[in-house]
């Protein structure tokens, strides 16, 4: 009987410290896809300019975005617009958040962390966007401030049954706007009622490619436009992170309802011909 | 023999309880739980805009050590901010505030430790940082950046088997930066260099330290101050999204700062400021 408590004792015990540290150790890195590191997306032969939402077709109206024809006017509008303005494609005129679904373009590189409560997203482009998944398990708040990266919720898949993850299954909700979905301006509802589906995983065949299929639900929209995003990893451990500071890199400025260019020289420059300059009326000083 | 048996069983578990660790890349017990938000702690008595040495109220009361250059240098921006002006502060283009202001920490923040490296994740203007902690050396050339390029080091100061101590060094800056919204400015050769010692309580995991110490050239001897912020006591934090740009009515035009007003008309934010310069419109004035 004192034998056997003994080594129950000592088992029980060892036992305790053993969970103690695995509750520390919770993180099995092992049963995760290796997703972490920097990734930048793929190019795709033959696609010049700003990368549009769908990287498998042209820009713009090459994009064949499924309109309402409501939005395919506002759309239409602001094409019209641009080239009124010349201004084409652009980047921003502003440096508001892209926000979801735009931000998965990864303009600037991106970073995946992987950990058991949270996938990291980290893409600094116009905003620093922290886009986190959370893969807690939790459910859906009852109130979220919207967002223009939006609110994730993920669960991780094991397909192939093998006792690891391969996929991340990623829904996002609760967003804000204005958003577009890519530099050409195909714009998003105004509702912001958007919600988003993804599905994130590594290529079977080549591990240093990321896929990240996207399902976009929209009132903009007349069904669910899906795209697939691809991605490289960065293979040099050393490589550098770029700091995009939004108003460094993005010469216009909004005053009232107009665009103006800032110049390099400073000054202030009209977007299109015979353009008004803005309204000085608080100035008591002679204009310069 | 009872006692040989029992040590048997020990070393069984024991070694099973290896073999299951073993298994993990990745593992979390080496380093501190720095998991949840962290928020700057407040210190009572100390009012206004959060100052760089958090202990001492704002502005002449942070007796940073200046050279008399950049002493006359943060007295004209005093002079300029009484006017209405920004002096020396640029974040209020939605520059980043970069290092070390950053670790004033606005907003609640993340700490996101892997083994490789750690993400301070603040949303504030353009503050988050990588702290690189994979045993790089310093690159032969850094492009330089306003929170810069951190190197760390994890030590276990205690000899327990767990780090507890994360050793930071910073360099690589580009500028304009000051040290808080009074305008305490930094060397505009962006030569600063921080060393940080980032560590728990040891009573208290919940409270938080970033001793931070600059060596820059506007200084005449290394400046130190300690940082201490607390975990914000919720499961699942809200995170805020802070998009600078967002109804910020500050716009710089020539070097000069005008404020947008309601009516989306240029504003002087001193008196008798000066309208920009509009050469290039051929318009009339409206």
């Amino acid at each position: 009987m004192q034998y056997f408590g003994s080594v129950a004792t000592a088992m029980v015990t060892v036992a305790a410290l053993c969970m103690s540290t695995a509750a520390l150790r919770a993180f099995d890195d092992a049963i995760y896809p290796d997703l972490n590191g920097q990734w930048t997306r793929a190019i795709v032969p033959g696609a010049v300019g700003l990368p549009p939402f769908d990287p498998g077709k042209p820009t713009g109206r090459g994009q064949q975005a499924p309109l309402t024809p409501e939005y395919q006017a506002k759309f239409e509008a602001t094409l019209a617009e641009r080239a009124a303005k010349g201004l084409g494609d652009v980047e921003a005129v502003s440096c508001l958040a892209p926000g979801m679904p735009m931000m998965m373009q990864a303009y600037e590189p991106m970073q995946i962390t992987v950990l058991p409560e949270t996938t990291y997203i980290l893409i600094d482009h116009i905003h620093e966007s922290h886009r986190r998944i959370f893969t807690d398990g939790r459910a859906w708040p009852k109130t979220v401030a919207p967002t223009f990266t939006g609110y994730s919720i993920g669960r991780w898949i094991d397909e192939d049954g093998d006792g690891r993850y391969d996929v991340l299954e990623s829904e996002t909700r609760h967003l804000k706007g204005p958003r577009v979905f890519d530099s050409s301006g195909i714009p998003l509802h105004e509702d912001d009622q958007t919600v988003v589906k993804e599905r994130i995983y590594l290529d079977k065949a080549d591990r240093n490619l990321l896929h990240d299929e996207i399902t976009v639900t929209d009132h903009a929209l007349t069904r669910p436009w899906t795209v697939m995003k691809n991605y490289r990893r960065t293979l040099d451990p050393l490589a550098d992170w770029p700091e995009y500071i939004c108003n460094e890199r993005i010469p216009f400025l909004r005053i009232g309802t107009e665009i103006y260019r800032v110049g390099e020289d400073g000054h202030l420059m009209p977007t299109r011909q015979n353009q008004p300059p803005p309204d000085l009326r608080y100035f008591t000083q002679p204009k310069k | 023999m009872h006692y040989r048996t029992t040590i048997g069983a020990v070393v069984l578990a024991a070694s099973l309880c290896g073999t299951f660790a073993g298994a993990l890349a990745f593992d979390e017990s080496k380093y501190p739980n720095w998991k949840g938000a962290w928020r700057r702690v407040a210190v009572p008595g100390i009012v206004g805009q959060p100052s760089y040495d958090p202990t001492k109220l704002p502005g002449a009361a942070q007796q940073a050590p200046l050279t008399p250059e950049y002493q006359a240098i943060y007295e004209a921006n005093v002079k300029d901010q009484a006017l209405g002006g920004q002096g020396t502060d640029p974040t209020y283009t939605c520059l980043s505030p970069g290092m070390p202001r950053v670790m004033t920490t606005f907003v609640p923040f993340e700490i996101v430790v892997t083994p490789q490296m750690t993400n301070f994740l603040i949303q504030h203007i353009h503050d988050s940082r990588r702290i690189f902690t994979d045993g790089r050396d310093w690159p032969k050339n850094i492009v330089p950046t306003f929170v810069g390029y951190s190197i760390g080091h994890w030590i276990d100061t205690d000899g327990d088997g767990r780090y507890d101590v994360l050793e930071v060094e910073t360099r690589g800056f580009k500028g304009p930066r000051s040290y808080d919204p009074a305008g305490i400015p930094l060397a505009f050769d962006n030569q600063s260099i921080f060393k940080e010692r980032i560590y728990s309580d040891k009573a208290d995991p919940n409270i938080l330290y970033d001793e931070i110490t600059t060596i820059d050239n506007a200084l005449t001897r290394p400046w130190s101050v300690t940082k201490t912020y607390t975990r914000v006591p919720v499961k699942q934090p809200e995170w805020i999204e802070e998009v600078c740009a967002e109804g910020n009515s500050d716009v710089e035009i020539d070097h000069q700062g005008y404020f947008l007003s309601g009516d989306g008309s240029l504003m002087p934010t001193k008196k008798d400021q000066a309208p920009p310069d509009l050469r290039y419109f051929k318009q009339p004035q409206r």
